[in-house]
């Protein structure tokens, strides 16, 4: 196998990877919001499940979740969910779990604005709802996108996870050419292109945070 | 014509009565000075008048708006958009200012008037103006709340507050959070909107500026008003014992 081939596969696999990643993101960003919400609602019938919701998917290896998503709708109820399930599984853990850890890191940003603003939003009338997206998650996103970061560079990585379930992104695509060819280069190189997603993502978060700079409270 | 009127009003924070049956109308055009120690529910009358708080008894109206009402001894809130019509009626300047950290000055000012009142734009960009420079702050509008001074921040504020036209503006003790200096050119401000008759209640710990600028003074202490009457003759020659205690400790700094 040449060095152009090992290439092509692992960049094939590394657009799997994005995808992955991608989706993640775009789901477990807003449902992240969501559960951070129902967490601290005075109903105790939103802030229990949330709370069970987050201390289960912490607190259980996201290697099994993905596999029980995937082999449970099977074992449990014998349903047959195509050769499409396998990725749509895999996304489904993904995004369940990552809300979890951005439910708290929500919760974090959103518990430190203080009450002042939301005073403030109340007597000049704006709604409960206006105050949150206007006033308040433009300033949490500010506190929390360092915390956010770290969360979003550990996904880059994580997403290897998801050779449990033999789909074909980039580390799959490594291990298989690493036991074919008994070779550790495929594992190296892999390793810095992982490595270089998250420098691309260190310099748009640091864009970010830059355009952030303008204010301080 | 009454602005604002409270009635009997009893709010309890758990076991502890805050205030404990204060009854306070506000005539237009009237500037209102409530002084007293901290802890004798002031700051607690203001937020139930501006709906931060809610209480257990007594009253609220504004003009012909029936806020909250007692029936069967206790209080019962108007329907959600009797409050938010209420909410149009009255501003408050909080002592820490509370401006919106990531707004430029003029976002600060407009933005309520655009996206809460729905107002047209042109109008309220030339209110917005008229506003900063009354309040002294040309050439600051594009800056952010934390390039100010906190007296800069604060006649933000108030310009923030006057900008949605409210009949009433409320002061939760404007001036606690700032250094002599920078209380003077706020007091400064205040005093210019009770030459021109804005309908005001001050909260402060600044005597001398009570009894200069307001029309009337109120003395809280334990939850309950003790003594009011005309600014100048509650504060030069109060009535009441534990008035005169209270103005004596504060002159002794």
């Amino acid at each position: 196998m040449t060095f152009q081939t090992i290439m092509s596969i692992l960049l094939a696999g590394l657009g799997m990877t994005a995808k992955i990643f991608v989706i993640t993101l775009a789901g477990s960003l807003p449902l992240g919001i969501v559960i951070a919400l129902a967490r601290m609602s005075k109903f105790k019938i939103l802030s229990w499940p949330a709370k069970f919701y987050i201390s289960f998917l912490r607190g259980t290896p996201l290697m099994l979740q993905l596999m029980a998503i995937m082999f449970g709708p099977y074992y449990l109820f014998h349903l047959e969910l195509g050769t499409n399930w396998k990725f749509v599984a895999c996304c489904i853990g993904f995004i369940l779990n990552y809300a979890a850890y951005f439910a708290e890191i929500y919760r974090s940003g959103i518990q430190s604005i203080p009450k002042g603003q939301h005073e403030a939003a109340a007597v000049l009338g704006y709604s409960k709802s206006q105050t949150f997206f206007l006033i308040v998650l433009p300033q949490v996103i500010k506190r929390i996108l360092p915390a956010m970061g770290n969360e979003i560079i550990t996904l880059v990585k994580d997403t290897s996870l998801a050779f449990v379930l033999g789909i074909a992104e980039m580390f799959t695509q490594a291990k298989a050419i690493a036991a074919r060819e008994v070779s550790m280069l495929p594992y190296a190189i892999t390793a810095l292109i992982y490595w270089i997603c998250c420098l691309l993502i260190e310099w748009l978060l640091s864009l970010g945070e830059k355009k952030m700079a303008y204010y301080h409270d | 014509m009454t602005v604002m009127s409270l009635e009997n009003v009893h709010k309890s924070f758990g076991k502890n009565e805050v205030l404990k049956g204060v009854s306070l109308s506000i005539a237009k055009g009237e500037v209102v000075g409530i002084i007293g120690a901290s802890g004798g529910g002031k700051s607690t009358l203001l937020r139930c008048a501006t709906l931060l708080e809610t209480f257990e008894r007594g009253s609220l109206s504004y003009g012909d708006l029936m806020v909250a009402q007692e029936v069967d001894g206790r209080t019962v809130y108007a329907k959600k958009d009797v409050l938010a019509q209420a909410k149009q009626r009255f501003g408050l300047v909080f002592q820490n200012f509370n401006l919106f950290p990531h707004y430029t000055v003029l976002k600060n000012i407009t933005d309520a008037p655009l996206r809460v009142q729905k107002r047209d734009k042109d109008e309220v960009m030339q209110t917005a103006a008229q506003l900063i420079e009354k309040m002294g702050l040309q050439g600051k509008e594009n800056m952010v709340p934390n390039e100010l001074s906190g007296g800069q921040q604060q006649r933000v504020a108030i310009a923030r507050a006057l900008c949605s036209h409210p009949d009433i503006l409320f002061f939760d003790e404007p001036t606690s959070a700032l250094d002599p200096l920078l209380t003077r050119e706020v007091l400064r401000v205040i005093r210019q909107l009770a030459e021109e008759h804005m309908t005001m209640v001050i909260v402060t710990h600044e005597m001398a500026f009570a009894r200069d600028v307001a029309d009337r003074v109120v003395f809280m202490d334990g939850g309950v008003i003790v003594e009011e009457g005309p600014a100048a003759e509650l504060i030069n020659n109060p009535q009441h014992e534990r008035t005169r205690a209270f103005l004596s400790k504060t002159e002794q700094g």
